[in-house]
């Protein structure tokens, strides 16, 4: 395990198990709940294991209910596994919280961690104060989030009264203010319009790079992934599903790529027979095909369909990730993706 | 343990306090209007029966008078945030900061209880005239000895108050509403502290239970030292009195918190 040293964040076979009463139906059942001993489990995360690399920016996604937040929580310290072990910057969350929360940033999208009623530089102020910084430091995080996230404008401003891309990007600055090595993100960009949700993903790329900051990006949003992750990990019903990159996902279970081809002619005396390709819809003069990256090359798809009529357009679509992980969801990794050779 | 953070949350909570501008005029118009009723109400009572229990009318008024302002203190309530933090799950937020919730929520405390502190020189000040309207008016302290005892019977007071609002608060772990629990607290405790009706009035019997009970030392104990009631080894009885209890609060606050926390790290709330 020498090279376990390196990891920043280090998750060992984390499982987490909640307890609670049965709950009865009707009022005489709700009076015998409170007396019950009935109980009932619920697996929220089974036998979780990753490793971090410094400076990685993974994704960390899966279905609502999979287990995401509750994998966060215990990574944060906030909740005690049920057994399993996990560091986070060489220290175990939930037994020193406090010394965790130093080296953490978080950030919520459904929550915010800016004081309400405070003008947004009130809370960086206090967040100073909590986090020890200096002041050097904090004038110089201050601009430079002012400039990546254009804070100025509403830096006086009540938190209250900010709009939600706004307030989403004092909560970045806000997770950012002590230089956390981890920064957690929980739903970073949700109800964000493309203007804020571009912003943000500069944002985190740009820390990423320049600090070497680790992220975990727990999402819905696979265009935040794609974006931004080399890395993903996937989980279900609290197990780990897949962890790698994810050129290999898509390669492994989208090989297929999408060709549309618009012709000057009606398309439908138009047949290719080339192996791995098939043909997935004809609509006048366009024709949808679907190709094998692995033994198909695009060029000479695209010669062998100009010799059958005059080509006007061809667009060429790479499978999208979102599409693959729903069938992942849907049919289990195994049956997803062609069988192995 | 660095204290800077909790002094930066009592700063902040004391000009958050400060914003609310219109609260101050009200908060001191009710003061005064209870001052009014209540020096009304207590020179009618004494007209018809006479000196009761070695206090004088003027003590009366003074002792009703302060309670009224200590109410002020009391009445911040900066521990029932927690209950708030718990039920929307912010709470996982603060579990996150290198810092103490309870020690955070009480520096707050502090704060606001400093501008509340602002908020009694007007209420004192204008009181005298309205109370000399009234050919009423309220004494100073008995002596130097109470002056200094009414003030370290406040500060512990103030922190035996925090502490039962902050027992209250943790109950939120549990039952995610306390409303219910806080009425009562509360009603037992305006009768029973002595800030309605000075306990020695009480019948025997629940004089006995009152004294017995930590709320005493909220009311009953600062103004029995500031009108004279206690005098030399009294005072210092009851300072030592408060100081149990305060102790004794203290140890079950912090593990009622702990168990609290706990239910939320282990169960995940």
């Amino acid at each position: 395990m020498a090279a376990a040293i390196n990891m920043i964040i280090q998750a060992s076979h984390l499982t987490k198990q909640f307890k609670s009463v049965r709950r009865k139906e009707g009022v005489l059942g709700t009076l015998a709940t409170l007396f019950s001993h009935d109980y009932e489990f619920k697996d929220a995360v089974t036998d979780v294991s990753f490793d971090l690399e410094p400076g990685e920016l993974v994704g960390y996604i899966g279905p609502n209910g999979a287990g995401k937040s509750t994998t966060i929580k215990m990574l944060t310290g906030i909740l005690v596994p049920t057994s399993g072990h996990c560091t986070v910057n060489g220290i175990v969350p939930w037994q020193d919280r406090q010394a965790n929360g130093r080296g953490i940033g978080v950030v919520f999208g459904q929550r915010t961690q800016l004081y309400w009623d405070l003008p947004l530089v009130e809370s960086f102020r206090l967040l100073k104060a909590i986090y020890g910084v200096s002041q050097a430091s904090y004038d110089r995080h201050l601009k430079k989030f002012s400039e990546l996230l254009g804070l100025d404008e509403f830096m006086r401003t009540p938190v209250r009264q900010l709009s939600l891309g706004q307030r989403m990007r004092g909560d970045f600055a806000a997770a950012m203010m002590h230089e956390p090595a981890v920064v957690f993100l929980d739903e970073p960009t949700i109800g964000l319009d493309v203007v804020a949700k571009e912003a943000i993903r500069n944002f985190i790329a740009s820390v990423n790079k320049e600090r070497g900051t680790t992220f975990i990006l727990t999402t819905h949003d696979l265009n935040d992934v794609e974006k931004l992750c080399a890395r993903i990990i996937l989980i279900d019903h609290g197990r780990k599903l897949y962890d790698g990159s994810i050129d290999a996902i898509k390669k492994r279970y989208g090989p297929n790529r999408l060709l549309t081809a618009d012709f000057l002619t009606d398309a439908a005396g138009v047949d290719i027979r080339m192996p791995g390709v098939a043909v997935l819809e004809r609509d006048g003069q366009r024709i949808r095909l679907e190709f094998e990256r692995e033994r198909v090359r695009a060029d000479e798809l695209i010669v062998a369909l100009s010799r059958q009529a005059d080509l006007k357009d061809v667009t060429i679509a790479e499978p999208e990730l979102e599409t693959i992980i729903r069938q992942i969801y849907e049919r289990g990794l195994d049956r997803s993706g062609p069988a192995p050779q | 343990m660095n204290l800077a953070p909790y002094a930066e949350f009592a700063k902040r909570a004391f000009s958050r306090e400060a914003t609310y501008r219109a609260e101050v005029f009200t908060r001191v118009g009710s003061v005064l209007l209870r001052v009014f009723l209540l020096s009304t109400l207590w020179t009618a009572l004494y007209r018809n029966n006479g000196a009761k229990q070695g206090i004088s009318l003027e003590s009366m008024i003074t002792y009703a008078t302060l309670a009224l302002l200590l109410d002020l203190i009391y009445g911040v309530n900066g521990a029932y945030v927690i209950r708030q933090k718990i039920r929307e799950g912010s709470i996982a937020i603060d579990f996150m900061r290198p810092i103490s919730v309870p020690l955070y929520v009480f520096a707050d405390t502090v704060g606001q209880t400093g501008f509340a502190l602002v908020q009694i020189v007007p209420a004192l000040v204008l009181s005298f005239p309205l109370l000399g309207l009234m050919h009423a008016h309220v004494g100073g302290p008995s002596g130097g000895i109470a002056a200094l005892g009414f003030v370290a019977s406040v500060a512990l007071g103030f922190l035996l108050n925090f502490l039962i609002d902050l027992i209250m608060a943790t109950a939120t772990f549990w039952t995610m509403e306390i409303f219910g629990i806080q009425i009562m607290v509360q009603f037992i405790s305006s009768l029973l502290s002595g800030s309605l009706v000075p306990l020695y009035f009480f019948p025997n019997g629940l004089q006995k239970i009152a004294f017995a009970l930590p709320f005493a030392g909220l009311y009953n104990a600062p103004l029995s030292i500031y009108i004279g009631k206690w005098q030399g080894r009294d005072i210092a009885l009851g300072l030592g009195e408060q100081a149990l209890w305060l102790a004794l609060i203290w140890f079950a606050a912090m593990a009622f918190w702990r168990r609290g926390e706990r239910r939320v790290v282990v169960q995940g709330g």
